[in-house]
């Protein structure tokens, strides 16, 4: 395996980021997303467990309305991100099989944490339409209101919730 | 200069311009445009409204893309409103932006401020939205108290119990048809609506 | 597949690839953002706000795109806000957004997997409750609002306040960086 290569400049990255998310304005009359390809995947399990559910739950049956994820934008999009980050990875010597933590954190506890942020993150995202890609980045580039709301309120909480997390990651 | 610096400078260049770009294209004007023919020709066609029966069976049956928009005050909102509904007053109406695969119901008390709403977002482009012409007093008539033969014909049964049906998933009473065929004051029947809707909404 | 479809995908591949150039695949990387001890979140995130705002802002000066057709998400005060408070928690725990722990998973991490299961999870679980969410969930309906239209400042002037703020604080944290490295 080669060595890792250093990240890049994370402005350029920036900056390129912002290009491709253009990109999508002017392309697809859309921006990028995350947390909603995760709703059509939870749509699609729900439906093939519980048909009557998934019909009867307004919010999954939105995402199982037209083709469901076979046609979901968003879907393939995540598809994407997938492989886009492992093709980066790859190149760059950056692929690794193992588990990224706080020094003093075991990684019993840094697994635990990484699920558990990422069920509370599922729920925020739930309520919020969106995430740091769907919210923060599409709908903060585009000036909208709770889009910048969510941003606020995200890092505000963030912050003061990492004092209490030190020891995961100091 | 490194690449970064550029790139800030640039981007600052950019943004002290921007106050003086000056007005957009003729193109992002049009939306706000009316074409009243079109307009005309959709409510002469009654392609404009939507019965408040045909909206309840909507909602019972968990229409994807459905989304029923109370134009009235908050407090009213408050007061009651119609199950699903999202409280969007008036004034907010001109901003409001629906995506083309939703099907936009909107309502108010006697259904002139709806049918109003409906020419605004017509108007900004919204593909598919209606009204309720009778606005909540027909929600009451025809889904929370509607009147219904008490001896109905064969031909009549099916209908009456789809009615029965709609109204008692929506809390209502169904009311039999008096004698002499006048209508019954709907004021009663309308507060009581009220007290059972409420009920529900904050529960035992 | 159908173009569109095969764009979005092309559009996915450059959002991740742009992710895991800058090292946010890396949990602790990104966990840095809020304890400052790494800035790259900040210059990521905000670079591309910019450059998109900027994009969008003189294209459709210039008429080459039609800033009306693009799809702004919707504004619901009450969820958005609450939801962001839920999000940032979440977020400083698990230390990856829902974005780079697809890019931190398919780099061999098993934490970005932890991560994307969870959030799948999360996502499940607030479905499922959307019978007793759904009030909140539909509280606060604005429809589009922009902050131009709602400081009633002209659009140009918001770009401009935006831009002034993003570039002051990559200066604060550029000076803040090289205090540090002296150190």
């Amino acid at each position: 395996m080669t060595r890792p290569r250093p990240y890049a400049n994370p402005y350029y990255c920036g900056v390129g980021l912002g290009l491709v998310l253009l990109g999508a304005y002017a392309l697809a009359g859309r921006g990028l997303g995350a947390s909603g390809a995760f709703a059509s995947g939870a749509s699609l399990l729900v439906a093939t467990v519980d048909p009557g559910r998934a019909s009867a739950n307004p919010y999954f049956a939105n995402y199982l309305a037209d083709g469901g994820p076979a046609g979901d934008w968003l879907v393939f999009e995540i598809c994407g991100v997938i492989i886009g980050g492992i093709v980066s990875a790859a190149l760059a010597g950056r692929v690794r099989f193992g588990i990224d933590r706080g020094p003093s954190a075991t990684p019993r506890a840094r697994l635990v944490a990484a699920a558990g942020g990422g069920a509370i993150m599922g729920v925020g995202a739930m309520l919020a339409r969106g995430c740091t890609s769907g919210q923060a980045l599409t709908g903060g580039a585009l000036l909208s209101v709770g889009s910048w709301l969510f941003m606020g309120a995200l890092f505000v909480a963030g912050f003061a919730a990492a004092q209490l997390l030190k020891r995961l990651w100091q | 200069m490194s690449a970064a610096r550029i790139l800030g400078a640039t981007a600052l260049a950019l943004g002290v311009a921007a106050p003086f770009a000056g007005a957009r294209p003729a193109a992002e004007r049009t939306p706000g445009a009316i074409d009243t023919a079109a307009l005309a020709r959709m409510v002469a066609a009654q392609e404009d409204h939507v019965s408040a029966l045909q909206l309840a069976r909507w909602i019972r049956d968990r229409r994807a893309g459905l989304r029923v928009i109370d134009v009235r005050s908050p407090a009213e909102f408050a007061r009651f409103s119609i199950p699903t509904a999202e409280n969007m007053p008036i004034e907010h109406i001109p901003g409001a932006h629906f995506r083309d695969d939703e099907t936009v119901v909107l309502y108010s008390e006697g259904g002139a401020h709806a049918a109003q709403a409906w020419v605004f977002l017509k108007a900004a482009g919204v593909r598919n939205v209606m009204f309720v012409a009778g606005g909540l007093g027909d929600w009451f008539d025809e889904v929370m108290n509607p009147v219904v033969p008490a001896a109905p014909s064969p031909a009549e049964a099916a209908q009456v119990a789809d009615v029965t049906e709609l109204s008692t998933y929506f809390g209502g009473t169904p009311r039999a048809a008096p004698a002499g065929g006048a209508a019954p004051a709907a004021a009663a029947d309308r507060d009581t609506a009220n007290l059972i809707a409420s009920a529900r909404r904050r529960g035992c | 597949m159908s173009g569109g479809l095969f764009l979005a995908l092309l559009i996915g591949i450059a959002f991740g690839a742009a992710l895991e150039q800058a090292g946010l695949g890396n949990a602790r990387k990104l966990a840095g953002q809020f304890y400052l001890t790494d800035f790259t979140v900040l210059k990521v995130m905000l670079s591309a706000i910019l450059t998109a705002m900027l994009g969008t802002f003189w294209l459709g000066r210039f008429g080459l795109i039609d800033a009306g057709r693009i799809y702004v998400p919707e504004t619901y005060l009450w969820p958005q806000l609450v939801g962001g408070l839920i999000f940032g928690v979440g977020f400083a725990l698990a230390g990856l957004c829902p974005g780079t722990a697809c890019v931190s998973a398919g780099s061999g991490r098993l934490d970005g997997l932890a991560v994307v299961g969870g959030i799948f999870a999360g996502v499940l679980g607030a479905g499922l409750a959307f019978p007793m969410l759904e009030t909140f969930y539909r509280s606060g309906a604005r429809g589009v609002v922009t902050l131009p239209v709602l400081t009633g400042l002209p659009a140009g002037v918001v770009v401009l306040v935006i831009v002034v703020a993003a570039l002051g604080l990559f200066q604060a944290v550029a000076w803040h960086e090289q205090r540090a490295r002296h150190e």
